[in-house]
């Protein structure tokens, strides 16, 4: 990596808006710890959203009200559980994860899946018994008929998966607290993200630096919501 | 080929069915009349062993259905097609849905191959479910949106999807309950091409004059059991049964 930063001294922080590797470093944090928290929450959150959509159990609708409840899961909460799963006295502290990407996912995971699996619950409990019985007598095996109600939910399941990115990339408190806001005297980027990154602009009186930043996560969030829109219009005009 | 003996099945504590024995043979079409709500649907998935029904044994061939192990009744229950009450398509074109009968009995790695086949868009449409949209009259509709289709239009696709896999036992639950004469005629001419075809046919039907145009054999399901069952002609000319004459009369009123 280019250290541009070599010409600017350590105590005073790159001045962007003039600083774009500064910027480019925080968008590439944001992208990838959301992005990697999105594909294990949607790894776990589609089977336990067919699971819960198709069988019948014990305790199904405790499990159900827990999800619902883990939606509004306040998120600097979340961050204190997973920090303290990280720490030193914490069943993790061996990983020596504090302060890491690695953290941020955890923390983002845990915010994300609830919201993916009870959207994606509703998508996958919308699609017709008489379309999944019809995969079974057709000759399909169960991992037939699942992949059928995949198929047939597949705007619902899409709109779940990016209302649960928009929900990670958007949020300060988890990623503040596991991730510390730290980058390095170069001005790149290590565990800080938009969020953060404004945050800390703001507090600091370099508003033109966070309304710049705020400037690009609204951007990154309309996108999703406009693909949202556009899949649930697909699925409805389907 | 395929037959039920003295089967029972009961949903909470209720009786569904009860006590029925009913068979089907190669190239023969039986249809089960009665009243709406008797249990014709329940005898249709029992027979498409959907359901396990508590008491009685099904006969597959020489196979007890549910005495055999989960990889043989998969194998039995692939030879058997069925026709639900409403369309049921998968949100996909026409070829798509009357394809799916034969990908699912294709191996994963065939499939993965086809898969990316499609990507390279180098495979074609398999004779087969060009040949079954033919006998329903819609060869020409394999590429249309099954969402696109008129109701009539996507139960006769609902026909050719169960066809296209070649089985040798059809289970047709109301086929024609919502279709106007037109489709109901493509319907009932496909069941006869069906028949000719060496397939065995159950048909559910609440009209009786359908039973009477289609079915060599006839099966009358009142109050939970079969009365009376026999080729089509003795039953509606000379019903042996008591409540079969009140029913066919139009008597017996539910």
């Amino acid at each position: 990596m280019t250290v541009i930063a070599g010409a600017v001294p350590i105590v005073s922080l790159p001045a962007f808006p003039f600083e774009p590797q500064y910027v480019w470093s925080i968008i590439d944090v944001s992208l990838y710890v959301s992005g990697l928290a999105i594909v294990f929450s949607t790894a776990v959150s589609l089977p336990v959203a067919l699971l819960l959509g198709f069988t019948e159990f014990r305790g199904k609708q405790f499990l159900q009200a827990i999800i619902n409840t883990g939606m509004g899961f306040p998120s600097v909460v979340v961050g204190l559980l997973v920090l303290f799963a990280v720490s030193n006295q914490g069943p993790l502290g061996g990983l020596d994860l504090v302060f890491t990407r690695e953290a941020m996912i955890m923390s983002q995971f845990v915010l994300a899946t609830p919201a993916i699996t009870a959207i994606s619950l509703a998508a996958v409990s919308g699609v017709e018994e008489n379309v999944r019985d019809a995969a079974h007598v057709l000759g399909g095996t169960r991992v037939d008929v699942a992949l059928v109600t995949i198929k047939e939910a597949r705007y619902g399941i899409a709109t779940a998966i990016l209302a649960g990115f928009g929900r990670a990339i958007s949020e300060v408190g988890s990623v503040l607290i596991v991730g510390g806001n730290i980058a390095s005297a170069d001005g790149v980027s290590k565990t800080r993200t938009l969020t953060t990154a404004i945050q800390l602009e703001a507090r600091q009186g370099r508003y033109e630096t966070a309304m710049v930043l705020g400037g690009i996560l609204l951007v990154i969030v309309l996108l999703i919501n406009a693909v949202v829109v556009r899949l649930g219009e697909g699925g409805v005009m389907q | 080929m395929m037959e039920l003996d003295g089967v029972t099945h009961t949903y909470d504590t209720a009786p569904v069915v009860e006590d029925l024995s009913l068979s089907v043979e190669s190239g023969e079409v039986v249809a089960i009349i009665g009243p709406s709500g008797v249990g014709k649907t329940t005898l249709l998935r029992i027979l498409a062993l959907f359901i396990e029904p508590q008491t009685g044994t099904i006969r597959f061939g020489d196979t007890d259905v549910w005495g055999c192990s989960d990889g043989e009744r998969l194998a039995l229950r692939r030879r058997i097609g069925m026709v639900f009450q409403e369309a049921s398509l998968f949100d996909a074109t026409v070829g798509r849905n009357v394809e799916y009968g034969l990908k699912v009995r294709r191996s994963w790695r065939d499939r993965l191959s086809d898969g990316l086949s499609e990507v390279l868009r180098s495979n074609g449409t398999p004779e087969t479910v060009e040949e079954a949209l033919g006998v329903v009259g819609l060869g020409e509709q394999l590429d249309q949106h099954a969402k696109s289709l008129s109701g009539g239009e996507a139960q006769r696709v609902s026909f050719a999807r169960a066809l296209a896999y070649d089985p040798d036992v059809l289970l047709l639950d109301e086929p024609t309950s919502d279709l106007d004469p037109r489709n109901t005629a493509v319907i009932e001419e496909a069941v006869a091409e069906a028949r000719n075809r060496g397939i065995g046919v159950v048909i559910a039907t609440h009209d009786m004059h359908q039973a009477e145009r289609v079915a060599d054999r006839v099966a009358v399901l009142l109050d939970r059991e079969i009365t009376e069952v026999g080729p089509t002609d003795t039953v509606f000319e000379s019903p042996a049964d008591e409540r079969t004459a009140k029913f066919i009369d139009g008597e017996l009123v539910y």
